[in-house]
This record gives structure tokens, sequence and C-alpha cells, in this order.
């Protein structure tokens, strides 16, 4: 088998792991706030999906030269 | 994989599709601006009326880092770098244009070779901010030009920021100057690119693939570029005010 489509993929799915633990722990606190103060739901929301931008930065980046190596554009 | 094309000037590769969006992109935000600033009235209806709210919006955002006086001076570069971006963005996955090539094209760097690598498949419009170089030209602009804005507002404090509260911190500090561009540049790249390769796999898949699953995909991809354009805004202010806020 192709090394390379073995490299993608790992990397694609610790991507897919780290963002799905990162706004795991993101959305939970963010439905405890809401539950301790529901008034609070809507500034709330706007951090939250701020938040879910910055989390979500670094999988994405670890997904995006996942695709770069799977399609044999760099590291070949 | 669709390929671009591309052209040999001075030694240096430039890619056409990257240079089609830009200019469409800045042409674009040009267009909107002139129309929405149009006529202006105290009293602002319709298109002025939308334009003031995404003005005031990143007014917010510069008020949130600095101080209302210097807010003021920064919100035209903020509202500039939102724009772009936020129409670069959401223009790429509306508006991605994929020609099928019939014969090679030597002059656009589009020989036989590349082509039977990609399919065939040449693209010829697709967002700026997908390309790596963009978002690091961006990115790094904004770099050079807060460290500029540092080094002007006092040489002293900027050099001696480096070695707070410790001496031996400065390698930490050198660290987090040079990732801060890279991060930011990255992440805005990786969610665009990542985003149009996903179109791409799912355009191009089975039946199974393209109905549900691929509206499903531009929504989040919509939503995606919108969060995108507003943290890579926010970012670019936090990173200004970090060197040019008053010491407290």
């Amino acid at each position: 088998m192709d090394l390379a489509v073995l490299a993608g993929g790992i990397m694609i799915a610790f991507g897919a792991l780290a963002a799905g633990i990162g706004n795991g722990i993101l959305f939970s606190r963010y439905l405890e706030g809401i539950a301790r103060q529901p008034e609070a739901r809507g500034t709330l929301f706007g951090q939250g999906m701020i938040t879910l931008g910055l989390v979500e930065a670094l999988p994405i980046i670890s997904i995006a030269f996942g695709l770069l190596v799977l399609f044999g554009i760099i590291g070949g | 994989m669709e390929t671009t094309p591309k052209i040999e000037f001075l030694g240096l590769t430039f890619d056409v599709t990257v240079m089609i969006g830009t200019l469409v992109t800045a042409i674009l935000v040009l267009i909107i601006v002139l129309l929405t600033s149009r006529g202006r009235n105290l009293r602002p209806k319709g298109a002025q009326n939308f334009f003031e709210m995404v003005v005031e919006f990143i007014q917010g955002v510069t008020n949130m880092m600095l101080d209302s006086k210097r807010a003021a001076k920064y919100v035209g570069f903020a509202v500039t770098i939102f724009l772009f971006v936020f129409i670069g963005n959401e223009l790429g996955v509306i508006l991605m244009i994929t020609a099928h090539a019939t014969g090679p094209m030597p002059s656009l760097g589009l020989t036989k070779d590349v082509l039977d690598a990609a399919d065939n498949s040449v693209s010829w419009f697709k967002s700026p901010t997908s390309d790596i170089n963009v978002t690091v030209a961006m990115a790094g602009a904004i770099f050079f030009f807060s460290h500029f804005m540092g080094i002007r507002k006092s040489p002293r404090d900027y050099l001696n920021h480096y070695v707070q509260p410790y001496f031996w911190m400065l390698p930490l500090h050198l660290i987090d100057e040079l990732a801060k561009p890279v991060t930011h540049a990255a992440r805005l790249w990786a969610n665009i690119f990542a985003g149009e390769v996903l179109i791409i796999i799912l355009r191009e898949g089975m039946w199974y693939l393209t109905g549900i699953p691929l509206i499903a995909w531009i929504g989040f991809s919509l939503f995606v570029g919108a969060i995108q354009a507003y943290i890579f805004t926010v970012l670019a202010m936090v990173y200004i005010s970090q060197k040019i806020a008053d010491e407290h």
C-alpha cells in the first residue's frame, strides 16, 4: 500500500479526534453555562462560536496537510 | 485533484487562478462599498443601513481591544480585512469554476503530464483565501505592521517586552512572536482549503454523496467562512493591540 495514503489517513483521523474532544469540552461547558444562567444564552453563543473557530484551527490545519499528503501534493 | 494554470515570470511562478480570485474579490468589495456609501443620509435606509451595521460590528471588535480614541484609527483597516476575507471565503463556496481541459496549454503551464495527473480538470476560480500564499501574505503584512507600530510607539518598551518578566524567557517570547503569523495564516487557509477539497470530493463522488451531504457541507462552509473572517479580523486587532497597548 502507498504510505502517503496511510499518512494522510492518520493525519485526518487525529485531526478529527482532536476536534471532537475540543468541541466536546467547549460545548459541554456552554450547555452548563446555559443551564446555570439561561438569560446568558445570547452572549455565550457568540463567545462560544469564536472559541469554536479558535479550537477548530489546529485540527483543521492537520486535516488540510493530511489532504495535501493524501493527494500527493507534498511529501510524496 | 484539480490543477491550476500558472505563469512563469522572472523565475517566479504566478498562479493565474489565485490572481483572478483576488482581483474579482477586490473589485466586488470595491463595488459593494461604493454602492452602499453612495448618497449618504443622516437617516440611513436600505443599503446604507446594512453597511453601517457591518462597520459598527467591526467597531465593536476594535473597541474591545483598544481605547476608543485609538480604535477609531484602526476601524477602516479592520473593515477592509474583514470584507476581503469574508467575500473571498463565500465567493469560493458559491462560485467554484472547474473546466475540463481538452488539450495541453504549455503557455499556462498546463502540459500533458500535469493534466494527466489532475484528470484534465483545471480550476479557474476558487477562494483567494484557499491558497496559502495569499493568507501568508496577509498575515505577514499584519505581523510587520504590528511590530512597526510597536517600535514606533516606544522602542524601549518594545525591546523590554521580550525580557519580561525574566531574561531567560526570551526564547519563549521569540517562539510566541513567530508562531503568531504562522497560525494566523494557516488557520484561515486550512479552513477554506479543507472545505473546498471536501466540496470537490463530494461533487465528484457517488450519487449518495452529491445530494444532501453536499448541500449540508456547502451550508457549513458558508458558516465556517463567516466565522473565520471574523476570527481573522479579531486576531489581527489582538496582535496589533498587544504591541501598542499601554503598560498597566
